[in-house]
Parts: C-alpha cells; sequence; structure tokens
C-alpha cells in the first residue's frame, strides 16, 4: 500500500516538473497576464493613470522582446499603438506605427495593418483628410492584403455615415472600378472572385442595378465551372424581380439555378419563386 | 414504530456512531485516501493535457470532442472541471468500486469489534470485483445518461424557438433547475443502489439479489436513507455553484483559481461526502440486520 501512494506521489512530481517547461502554453500564460494590464486601459482609459499606461506597455515590450518569433508578439505589437491611441496620445502611437510598419516592410500584410491603424489616429482626431491619404496609401500599395482590399469600401460608408451623399456615390463607383480592374488582373482566383463579389455591393449601394446585374452575370461566366456561386443565381432574380420589374428575366435565372447546382439547397427556394413568378405573370395576363 | 426506529433516530444514530468510529479507527480513512491519490493524479496529469509532453497524448481527444481552444491558456480552465469529473466517474467504476466494497469491510470489522486487517479487507473486495464494478456502472452509468439526456433535451427544446417550459424561461432550467435536478437524481440513484455494496461485501448476495435488496431496504428506511444521502451531498452545492461561474472567477481572480476549485471540490468529494455517506449508510444497514437477528 505505502509503494502504491509512493508511486502515485512520484508520478504526480515528474508530471508536476512539466508545468516548469517554457513550451506555447507558459507563453500563452505570460501574454494573458500582460494583456490584462492592457484591458483594465481600455475598458477606462480616461481613468487610467500614466503609470498604468506605461506598466502596460513595459510589459508588452517585455513580452515582445522575450519572445519576437511568436505570433502573440505580433497581437503585442499592435496592442501597444491601440493602447496610446486610447489614450489619446497619437504622437507616440503613429511613432511606435512607423517603427513598426518599418520592421516589418516586407510582410504586406502587417504593414497595411500598421498603416490602417496610423490613418485611424488622424480619423479619430477628427484629420479625415489626412486620414484619406493613408487610407489611399493602402489602395494603392497593399491592394491585395485583407484591408487593402476592405479600404475602398471603408472610405464610402464613412461618407454615407456622414450623410455626404455625392462624396459616398463617388467613392462607391471608385470603389466599383477598382475592384473590377483587380478582378481582371487577377483572372480565375479566389482573390478575382471576392474583387467582383465587392463590385457588386458597390453597385448594389450605387442603386445600379444593370450594372450589378451584369457584374454577376460575368462572375458566372469566370466561376461557375470552378466555384459553386448558386447564391449569385438567387441575388440576380430578386434584383430583377424587385428592383428591375423583369419576371422573365427573374424567371430565367432561376431555372439555371435549377439546371447547373441540380442538388443545391436553393433549389426548393428557386421552385417556390418560380411558383410565384409565374402566378404573377398569369394574373398579369 | 418506536421513537429509535423513526428515520431521525436512525440518522442521529448512524452519526453518531459514524463519528465515533472516525475518531477511534482513522484506518477506514485508507481506502479513500487512495481514490483520492489517484483522483489527484489525474487532476494533474489532466490540468497539464494543453502541456508538453502532455500534449501529445491528451492534445488529440480535446481538439477532437471539446474544439483546439480549449488547449490554450486559460481557456483550458473552463474545460478542466468537466473533464476532471469525467475521470472521476471512470475512476469510480474502475477503482472506486474495488475501494468502497474495502471500505465496507473494514466498517463490518469495526462494527464486529474486529482487529482491522486492511490486505484482508482489500481481498474480500477483490474477490467481488465484478459485482461492485457492476452496480458502480449501472449508478454512475445511469446517472450520466440522465445527465446526457436533460441537457440535450432542453437544449433542444430552447433551441426550437420555445421561450418558456413550465412558466419558466431558459435561462432557469439551465441554471438552477438544471442543478437542482442533477442534485436530486444524483441522491436518488444513490439511495437506491447504497445497499448494494454492503449486500455484496457482507452478506455475500449476488449482484442482481444485492441490488434488488439495496432497492428495498431504500424503500424500507426511505427517509432515513435520502437524509444520510442527501445530507452530505449538500456540501457539494458551493462548488456546483463555483464551477457553474467559472468565466466569472476567471476574470474576476486569475484562471488557476478553477485549480483550487476543483481540488477543493475533490477533497469535500472523496474525503468528506463519500466517506460519510459510505460509512452511515452501512452502519444503518448492519444496525437493521442486527435488530432482524435478534
Amino acid at each position: 500500500m505505502k509503494k502504491l501512494f509512493i508511486l502515485i506521489i512520484l508520478v504526480g512530481f515528474c508530471f508536476s516538473l512539466a508545468s516548469c517547461t517554457a513550451d506555447q502554453y507558459s507563453i500563452e500564460r505570460e501574454y494573458w497576464r500582460a494583456q490584462r494590464l492592457t484591458d483594465k486601459i481600455f475598458k477606462n482609459p480616461h481613468a487610467s493613470p500614466p503609470k498604468e499606461l506605461q506598466a502596460a506597455v513595459d510589459k508588452l515590450q517585455k513580452f515582445i522582446n522575450k519572445y519576437p518569433n511568436n505570433n502573440l508578439s505580433l497581437k503585442a505589437e499592435f496592442t501597444i499603438p491601440r493602447l496610446f491611441i486610447v489614450k489619446e496620445d497619437y504622437i507616440r502611437g503613429r511613432d511606435y506605427l512607423t517603427k513598426l510598419a518599418a520592421k516589418y516592410k516586407t510582410d504586406k500584410l502587417i504593414a497595411s495593418e500598421a498603416l490602417y491603424l496610423f490613418g485611424n489616429t488622424y480619423e479619430i482626431e477628427g484629420n479625415w483628410n489626412e486620414a484619406l491619404r493613408k487610407y489611399n496609401l493602402i489602395i494603392k500599395d497593399y491592394p491585395v492584403t485583407i484591408r487593402g482590399l476592405g479600404m475602398p469600401i471603408y472610405i464610402a460608408e464613412h461618407y454615407k455615415v456622414k450623410n455626404q451623399t455625392a462624396q459616398m456615390n463617388s467613392a462607391f463607383n471608385e470603389a466599383a472600378i477598382h475592384y473590377k480592374v483587380l478582378a481582371v488582373r487577377h483572372p480565375d482566383t479566389p482573390l478575382g472572385l471576392n474583387a467582383y463579389s465587392l463590385a457588386v455591393r458597390c453597385y448594389l449601394e450605387l442603386q445600379d442595378w444593370i450594372n450589378a446585374v451584369k457584374t454577376i452575370d460575368t462572375i458566372i461566366v469566370n466561376y461557375k465551372d470552378t466555384v459553386k456561386i448558386d447564391t449569385l443565381f438567387i441575388d440576380k432574380a430578386r434584383i430583377y424581380k424587385d428592383k428591375l420589374k423583369d419576371n422573365d428575366k427573374a424567371k430565367e435565372s432561376l431555372q439555371q439555378l435549377i439546371k447547373i447546382y441540380p442538388e443545391s439547397r436553393f433549389v426548393n427556394y428557386s421552385k417556390k419563386l418560380l411558383e410565384e413568378l409565374s402566378g404573377v405573370s398569369n394574373k398579369d395576363e | 414504530m418506536s421513537s429509535q426506529d423513526s428515520p431521525v433516530s436512525l440518522v442521529k444514530q448512524s452519526y453518531v456512531r459514524s463519528f465515533q468510529i472516525f475518531k477511534s479507527a482513522p484506518l477506514v480513512f485508507i481506502p479513500f485516501i487512495l481514490f483520492i491519490s489517484f483522483e489527484y493524479l489525474s487532476f494533474i496529469i489532466l490540468s497539464l493535457a494543453p502541456r508538453v509532453p502532455l500534449v501529445a497524448v491528451l492534445g488529440p481527444p480535446i481538439r477532437t470532442l471539446w474544439g483546439e481552444k480549449f488547449l490554450h491558456y486559460p481557456f483550458n480552465f473552463l474545460l478542466l472541471p468537466k473533464i476532471v469529473s469525467n475521470a472521476r466517474m471512470g475512476l469510480t467504476i474502475l477503482i472506486g468500486s474495488l475501494l468502497t466494497g474495502m471500505a465496507v469491510a473494514i466498517i463490518f470489522d469495526i462494527y464486529k469489534n474486529k482487529h482491522i486487517n486492511l490486505a484482508k479487507c482489500f481481498n474480500v473486495a477483490i474477490k467481488k470485483y465484478l459485482s461492485l464494478f457492476t452496480v458502480v456502472l449501472i449508478f454512475t452509468l445511469g446517472y450520466y445518461v440522465f445527465t446526457k439526456i436533460l441537457t440535450v433535451s432542453l437544449a433542444k427544446y430552447f433551441v426550437a424557438g420555445h421561450e418558456r417550459l413550465l412558466f419558466l424561461s431558459a435561462k432557469v432550467w439551465i441554471g438552477p433547475i438544471f442543478i437542482i435536478l442533477n442534485f436530486v437524481v444524483a441522491v436518488l440513484l444513490q439511495a437506491l443502489f447504497i445497499y448494494a455494496i454492503p449486500g455484496i461485501i457482507i452478506d455475500n448476495k449476488n449482484l442482481f439479489k444485492a441490488i434488488g435488496n439495496s432497492i428495498v431496504f431504500f424503500l424500507k428506511k426511505f427517509i432515513a436513507t435520502l437524509i444520510l444521502v442527501g445530507l452530505p451531498m449538500l456540501l457539494y452545492i458551493p462548488i456546483i455553484i463555483l464551477n457553474a461561474n467559472k468565466l466569472f472567477l476567471i476574470n474576476k481572480f486569475f484562471p488557476e483559481f478553477i485549480l483550487f476549485v476543483v481540488g477543493i471540490s475533490i477533497i469535500i468529494g472523496s474525503l468528506i461526502i463519500d466517506p460519510l455517506i459510505i460509512m452511515s449508510t452501512t452502519l444503518l444497514y448492519l444496525g437493521h440486520k442486527k435488530s432482524q437477528d435478534r
């Protein structure tokens, strides 16, 4: 019995020793502790004293220096400027972001994020022109990054929120053209498909139904053999039915869906919509 | 029914005698200490599951059953009480059944004023391991199946769009009512099977006779048994409440606080509740047997 007890304690002790090793888990724990300091500031930036900000920045910096190649270090790198931004210390925030962009200049994804945050500092300050300059730089230099792709719509949405209709329309128009050019430059790729879809979104915002339908048709022609795009047929039918009042074209789109994707989960819905459209047509006759 | 046979009096007598034995013969704790050692070992191993080298073995099942995020800090602490509880179920069936048999054999020797021979008691239990194993398996599986059915039924009912069940909202059902129902079923199931182990160890009954006898004896001493089983289990309610608020505890204190909660729950469960229930119900069983023999 005694031997069994000793064996259990020994095994337990050996496993406990494992908690002393520096593995990914222990790095995560260290990051969580640093992040906890930052949470306090993010929750109540105005009430937190400057020394709290300094303590959080120091802790994050220490973490970055200790684990320079860890994914969490990158998160920490972006948390530091965000802390400066919520504390409205934009100059230090921009300084940090400039260094960050220089450090990761070969990594377009990170550089575009840094530039986006840089632009954010001006936007929060109320300097839209300077922010716009930075955002346009992202579109120009990093067009195929996630941030770069979203930027034209982000700009247009800004005008939409501010009720600046003329600027909004112009921004959505520019965005649609930008996306279509991108799509042409990257044919038969997920990026190309994504760019065309964003162009459709811009035309819908502009209520330019004809161009929206034309762009959907371009997607169908170019991608129907490689990607399942059954939802686009529904979108097209809805535009024809609700916006362009062309039930024949709507029916045609739904029939195409049923023919090309007989297994699609939208087939039943399409059939119902077809029945509805046929009913409307009969009444009209 | 004489006043000595009233449920309250039976409970009182069982508890008085139990505490006397705990004080005079602490050896009776040996099976429980052995069980808690295994439980703590499993607790240490499971709490280190996201870490090297254990992650290589325990990582894939955790990833498959619950998801990748539970292998990362601090989310692993959200899962820990659940997997420790599952491990306890497994340990209870495999080792707990044997050690409970051993504990009952020790209590029987003490009751008969015999010298306690741990090796002999262990041998008595090991000879009847298959029956002990089956009784605990039936009880544990019964409880597990009930909680699963209850969880799935409630989830399906409320996910289907119903806002209320018997005038109560989903929040009330999934919160306090779920905890109370679990508690009541745990007490009832344990009370139903609690006398099967003394039947197997003390009266050498076969499995089915022992279970049948246990149910009959439970119905005969319904109130006393419910109190003897349910009262110690009330000690576990604070732990259930703490477990239900893991996220709050992690945010309020620190993630490792969960280790403390699980550690305490093991001590309360295996070193207080289990010995008290087994000792008191076995003494009630022996007392009844003695009065019948007379």
